[in-house]
């Protein structure tokens, strides 16, 4: 067997254009998620139980479920539910998004959790409100602590986007299949796949292993 | 108008979701067992003092560790049989990926606990004259293992998951069965919704004695690794 990867060179506009569906889906995700993580994360910490229920369903169900089921139930099942088509990045994204946003709900809840209660108290001494005193006192001493963990969560859905292409959505690996179809050359088209992940996220990873010895070296 | 839920279809086809769970635990399980094994042998090797061996072991781990497991998948189902001259099944490209990829982070599991015991056991166990061997296996390994417990459940749990994939290479588990059933009864809601289901009373069961058995360590004062 010779590896020959003109083939793959040969179709380098169409891995541009993975490459582009991969950015854009995890662009979609990584602010979805991250936001509506943060949502169900306050609610996870709350005392009302109106809002902590709901949320701490939201992230039990969307934890222990897989995310590729998730994504071919939005695409699949929902559109019975609904006047319209659901396309392959909306359902993608709903599935990577929700899936994520019940992840990092569990990191904002710890790391709300970890701040110490004398900083509420100052913070309540001083006058501010419950909200007041989590943006201005809690979440950005927490966001600190949080932070490898989000970044953590930021390569698992860079990872995840690749499900994406169990419903055709045109992203890196559906469009290796694609080339490895057309030119019969699965080794070339998949191991390039393989080295543009790496490419991506090795330096994401390395970047996590930094902030977590700086964030040991701090506490 | 308001959709009419009908799960009689779904129902009927129950023998084929019983099925796909059943072929889902297998390779959950076969994997489980490899990745352990696995990654007992990579976190060693990583924290071996030669570079030779620490090198390459590291080599492994980060590799796969950083790329998304489909990728993986894909490569051993489509691109390895051609490149080494096999035949490979679905199940067995499924359980190679997924053996080698949980291995990766069942060694790093295995390492953190390996290095959160104290110099002083390794220490003792020489000073009684036992090997390098001796003192991992009776000493320091019962001590760590112990501590890894809930990281190893956890990830556990993240394997079976990620079985999922499989379905995508056309291996019959639950996912696949559950797309079979929805294709063929036109009920993909009532269908994905049960196997939704499924899934999550199997890994919330799984997922509460996971709870259960962190709690139990705490209570014992017991540090656990992540």
């Amino acid at each position: 067997m010779k590896w020959d990867f003109t083939s793959v060179f040969a179709n380098t506009d169409a891995l541009l254009a993975g490459a582009a569906g991969t950015l854009r889906i995890f662009a979609i995700c990584l602010v979805l998620g991250l936001s509506l993580g943060l949502v169900v994360g306050l609610g996870r910490y709350a005392r009302t139980w109106w809002f902590y229920l709901p949320a701490t369903a939201f992230v039990e169900f969307f934890r222990n479920t897989p995310v590729l089921v998730q994504i071919l139930w939005f695409y699949f099942a929902l559109p019975m539910l609904l006047p319209f088509e659901i396309s392959p990045l909306m359902a993608a994204s709903l599935g990577i998004s929700l899936n994520s946003a019940a992840f990092s709900a569990e990191i904002y809840r710890a790391g709300i959790q970890s701040i110490d209660r004398g900083q509420w108290d100052g913070a309540r001494a001083l006058g501010m409100r419950w909200a007041q005193a989590m943006r201005r006192i809690v979440l950005p001493q927490a966001i600190k602590r949080m932070l490898p963990a989000l970044t953590n969560r930021a390569i698992e859905i860079f990872k995840m986007t690749t499900l994406a292409s169990a419903v055709a959505y045109v992203e890196l690996l559906q469009q290796g299949k694609l080339i490895a179809s057309l030119n019969y050359n699965p080794i070339e088209a998949y191991t390039a796949v393989a080295v543009i992940f790496l490419v991506f996220l090795w330096p994401l990873v390395q970047f996590t292993y930094v902030l977590e010895r700086r964030l040991k070296r701090d506490e | 108008m308001a959709y009419q839920w009908d799960f009689t279809p779904v129902l009927a086809n129950a023998p084929l979701l019983a099925q796909g769970l059943l072929n889902t635990l297998k390779v959950t399980g076969t994997s489980l067992v490899f990745g352990l094994a696995l990654g007992l042998a990579l976190a060693l090797l990583r924290l071996s003092s030669r570079r030779t061996f620490a090198w390459p072991a590291g080599l492994v781990i980060e590799v796969f560790r950083t790329t998304p497991p489909l990728v993986q998948l894909f490569w051993f189902f489509f691109a390895l049989p051609l490149l080494v001259g096999i035949e490979m099944t679905a199940f067995m490209a499924a359980v190679v990926t997924f053996s080698i990829q949980s291995a990766a982070f069942f060694a790093e599991v295995f390492r953190g606990g390996i290095v959160s015991i104290e110099r002083g056991q390794w220490d003792g166990a020489r000073a009684i004259g036992m090997n390098h061997g001796q003192a991992l296996r009776r000493i320091v390994l019962p001590q760590a293992v112990k501590r890894m417990i809930p990281a190893f459940m956890e990830r556990a749990i993240e394997l079976m998951k990620t079985t999922t994939l499989v379905a995508t290479i056309s291996y019959a588990d639950l996912l696949f069965a559950a797309n079979e059933i929805a294709q063929k009864t036109f009920r993909p809601l009532e269908t994905f919704t049960v196997a939704a289901l499924i899934y999550f009373v199997v890994i919330f069961a799984f997922s509460l004695v996971a709870r259960q058995f962190e709690r139990r360590l705490a209570v014992s004062g017991e540090s656990t690794v992540r």
